[in-house]
Order: structure tokens, then sequence, then C-alpha cells
């Protein structure tokens, strides 16, 4: 069987692996980064919604072939149509983003690693893996041909199934609790309030998670949903058909695309390495537990993943004490914030169909500057006594 | 396991499979049918009701 060699092998081509084979590789390692998709980014599993902050942070310029839509604006919707608004021309919204085309976004990422030096294998599928005297030999298909790869580290960044880690002993299974069920139409012919703000709906809409629409231009969005299964008896497409039939917005829309993707929400994987191995991405529960959101957090980590591997290849020491520089980093700068959203996101699933709606009401009559994540938390935490209780040390 | 048609390949069944059982393939998936313990967290949490298991 062919045997092929390298220093890092990064499993799965999404925003973590693309980063961290980008930064392995600028940092002067060899590294393959393989896909068992054919196509890089599609199908996409994804509402594409990521915060200018977060691009700017890691120094990615966005790009016109990737975002579809500049926002300016969010809209939250209790589940008796109270709306609060909140607009960039009235309030500073420092997490406002865009929206962003996947399919395009995850090949480019892709196309940043090959440049920097990194090797990419699509259509080839890791199928498990064994300890080797200095590393991991990954048994692969590729193209109806099995191969190996013997890699000196080898990073799991195969997103949501996140199997490499379980390969290699880490403890990365998610509780049905934990998971997220997503699922999304694209659709045409949504008539949005402003097509400039995306939209959040909260309640039974969607149990366990919440209901969004995010436009993507002209009368184009993303409409989903994402529930936890162990709140409701119905599946996640029966919830989404509801809602489309429901909402003012999609009355009359038509759906052009199926997405759907598990989103592990249950917070950082407590032990992201062991010896020859890393995880990263939604492989380690780099997932906003309150908003699902991963991209950002994937990125970063694999930034930092690749420094450390590129580092630790040069030391010539892959031992699980060398890569815990990078846990020490994911929990420093993603973890411990992740612990306080997995707490507000309990109190919020704790909350009745009209506890929202009163607390939608109070944010109504409320006067707001700035508004992030964080500030909504403080708001809720001033309007909401229950909140004040539970979430008060916290933010 | 029974995988219907419409099975998406999404791998959010592989995710929580507490015996890591579930390989998704492209267009495909493989289930090692001889470790399950038929706990079907996995029909459970399909977004689509895509598995099922034999009676
Ligand atoms: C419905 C839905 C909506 C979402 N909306 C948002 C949003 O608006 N904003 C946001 O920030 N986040 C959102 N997320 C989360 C976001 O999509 C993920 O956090 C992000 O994609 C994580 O990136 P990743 O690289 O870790 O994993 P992925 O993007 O899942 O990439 C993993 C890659 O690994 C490959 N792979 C897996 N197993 C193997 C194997 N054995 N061999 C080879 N390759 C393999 C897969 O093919 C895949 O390409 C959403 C998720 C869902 C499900
Ligand atoms: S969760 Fe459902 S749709 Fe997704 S791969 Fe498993 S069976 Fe298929
Ligand atoms: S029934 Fe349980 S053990 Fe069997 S494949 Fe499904 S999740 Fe895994």
């Amino acid at each position: 069987m062919k045997l092929i060699e390298t220093e890092i092998l990064v499993i799965g081509a999404g925003p973590a692996g693309s980063s961290t084979a980008k930064h392995a590789a600028l940092n002067g390692a060899e590294v393959i980064l393989m896909d068992k998709k054919s196509e890089i980014g599609a199908p996409k599993r994804c509402a594409e919604g990521v915060s200018k902050e977060g691009l700017s942070k890691l120094g990615i310029e966005p790009n016109s072939r990737w975002v579809t839509k500049e926002l300016s604006g969010v809209r939250l919707i209790s589940p008796n149509g109270t709306d609060v608004w909140m607009k960039e021309d009235q309030v500073k919204l420092p997490e406002a983003g865009y929206i962003l085309e996947r399919k395009v976004f995850d090949k480019f990422m892709a196309m940043e690693a090959a440049r920097a030096g990194a090797t990419i294998m699509i259509k080839t599928l890791a199928r498990g893996m064994r300890k080797d005297n200095n590393g991991y030999i990954v048994s692969c298909e590729s193209m109806g041909e099995d191969l190996e790869i013997k890699a000196k580290i080898v990073v799991g960044a195969d997103g949501p199934e996140s199997r490499v880690g379980r390969w290699g002993g880490l403890k990365t299974a998610a509780k049905p609790k934990n998971m997220e069920s997503g699922i999304q139409f694209e659709m045409v012919g949504v008539e949005m309030d402003d097509p400039d703000c995306i939209e959040f709906y909260f309640g039974s809409v969607a149990p366990g998670g919440y209901a969004w629409i995010f436009p993507k231009g002209d009368d184009i969005a993303n409409v989903g949903l994402g529930i936890i299964s162990t709140y409701t008896d119905k599946t996640a497409y029966e919830h989404l058909l509801e809602f489309v039939k429901n909402c003012p917005a999609t009355k009359n829309a038509q759906p052009v695309e199926l997405n759907i993707g598990g989103d592990p929400v249950g917070g950082m994987i407590k032990n992201l390495v062991k010896d020859h191995i890393m995880i990263v991405g939604d492989a380690a529960g780099h997932v906003n537990p309150l908003t699902g959101g991963g991209i950002i957090t994937a990125l970063e980590a694999g930034m930092y993943a690749g420094e450390v591997a590129a580092a630790a290849v040069k030391d010539e020491d892959y031992s699980e004490k060398r890569l815990m520089e990078y846990q020490e980093k994911c929990k420093n700068e993603i973890g411990n914030s992740f612990d306080k959203y997995l707490k507000t996101k309990d109190y919020m699933l704790s909350l009745s169909d009209s506890d929202l709606d009163s607390i939608a009401k109070a944010f109504q009559n409320t006067e707001f500057e700035n508004i992030s994540t964080k500030e909504l938390i403080k708001l809720l935490i001033k309007v909401s006594p229950k909140a004040l209780l539970k979430l008060g040390k916290l933010f | 396991m029974i995988v219907k048609e419409w099975c998406m390949y999404c791998g959010e069944c592989a995710g929580v499979c507490p015996r890591c059982l579930i390989e998704v393939r492209e267009t495909s998936l493989n289930f090692n049918e001889e470790g399950c313990k038929d706990c079907r967290i996995c029909v459970q949490v399909c977004p689509v009701k895509a598995l099922a298991k034999e009676e």
C-alpha cells in the first residue's frame, strides 16, 4: 500500500483545518490538509454569519468574492411577535458583521493554506489510525485507492463528527443535549422588514435553540433554526416547515437549497491534546454555546494549533506536554468565555414563552448604547431579577 | 441500521454515537453494526429522520 510521510496531517478542510494548515505551513512545517469532500465548502452546513470584529482580529480582509451581505443591525423577536430593533445608526454594534458565501469562503481559506505551502488532498477520507513509534499512521481512502499517511502530529479538524480525536483517545463524543440539530432553507422571495438586519426568533418556535433569518442580498436569505432533540418530539425539519409557514417574512418565499448539520454547543472539550494529536474547531467544541457560531473560533483556534504544532516539529517534541501550550491558549482565549455563555444558555432555556415576551417588552423600553452579546446579557440581568440571580456574578 | 434515501450525510449522528461506530462518507454511511448497543441516540438526533433501526 502507498505510504506518504509528513510532519503534520490535518484531517478536515473546514475553517479550522485550513487555518491550522496555513499557520503550520507559514511557520515552516511540512503539512498535508485532507478532506473527504470532492468540493471544499460544499454542501454548506451554516447560516454564514460572522462578525466584522472577529475577522479583523484574525487579520482577514473581507473579500467581495465571499461576502454576500454587509449587515447594519439586529432584530430580536419574542414568541408573541414583540420585536427589538438594534441598528447601527442608533447604537454601536461591534459584533455586526457579514453574511458569507461559505462555499466560496471555505475554498478561499484552503487556497490560503495551499499558498502558505500546505499540500491539499481532496476526496480523501480518513478511516482510522494506529500509533507508530514516533507519530500516527492514518488509513485513508482516496478515489478508490487505499493509502496510509504517517505523521508526527495529526490534527483532528473533522467538524461535529469528531472521530479523529476519539481514535486518538480523546473524549469528543457529544451528548444529545449538547448537539444542536441545525436545519435551514436558502430561500428566495423573502420579505424582510429591513433586509440589512439579521433576525432571531426565540421560544417554542425552536425548542432548545432559536430560529433565524440571515439576509444574503435582494430577496434571498438563509432561513433556519437549531433545536435540541431532547427538548422536542418533532424533527428539526418539521419545526422548520412550521416556522416558514407561519413567519410573515417567508410566507411567499421558495426554498432553493436545504442545509442540515449538527452544531456541538456543549462548550470546549476538556482535553484537546495527547501525544502526537490535537483537535480543533467543532471537533474540539469551539462553538459559542449561546449563539452556535463557530466560524471565527474555528479560524482562531486553527491559528493557535498551527503555530504550536509547527513549533513542536521544530523542537522535535510531539508530547502532550509540549502540545498543552495550544490547549492553554484555547482555554484562555476561547474556553473561559464559553463557560459563561453556557450558563447563560442554560438560563435562557429555562424561560417560558411568556417570560421571553416580558423580557422583549422590557428591552423595547430600554435605551441602548453599545450592543454586543455580552452587553445584551448585561441588559437581560438589568431587566430580569431571575437573570440577576443566575448570571449576576458572571457578567 | 436502515439509512433512508434522503440522508444528507451531515454527520450529526456520527458525532453523538457514544461508540464511534458511524463512518460518514461523501454519499453513504457505514455502520459498524457489530458494536451497536441499540441506544438509538443517532436515530433521535437526525434532523430529517433519515435513520431507522431494523426491528
Ligand atoms: C445549521 C448551522 C448553522 C450555522 N450557522 C453559523 C453561523 O451563522 N455563524 C457561525 O459562525 N457558525 C455557524 N455554524 C457553525 C459553523 O458552521 C461551524 O462551527 C464551522 O463550520 C466549524 O468549522 P470546522 O472547520 O471546525 O468544521 P467543518 O466546517 O464541519 O469542517 C470539517 C471538515 O472535515 C471533513 N471531514 C470530516 N471527517 C473527515 C474524515 N474522516 N476524513 C476527511 N475529511 C473529513 C468534512 O468533510 C468537513 O469539510 C452553523 C452550524 C450549523 C449546523
Ligand atoms: S444525521 Fe441523519 S442526515 Fe445526517 S448523516 Fe446521520 S442519518 Fe444522514
Ligand atoms: S444505536 Fe447507538 S450505538 Fe448504535 S450506531 Fe446508533 S448511536 Fe451508535
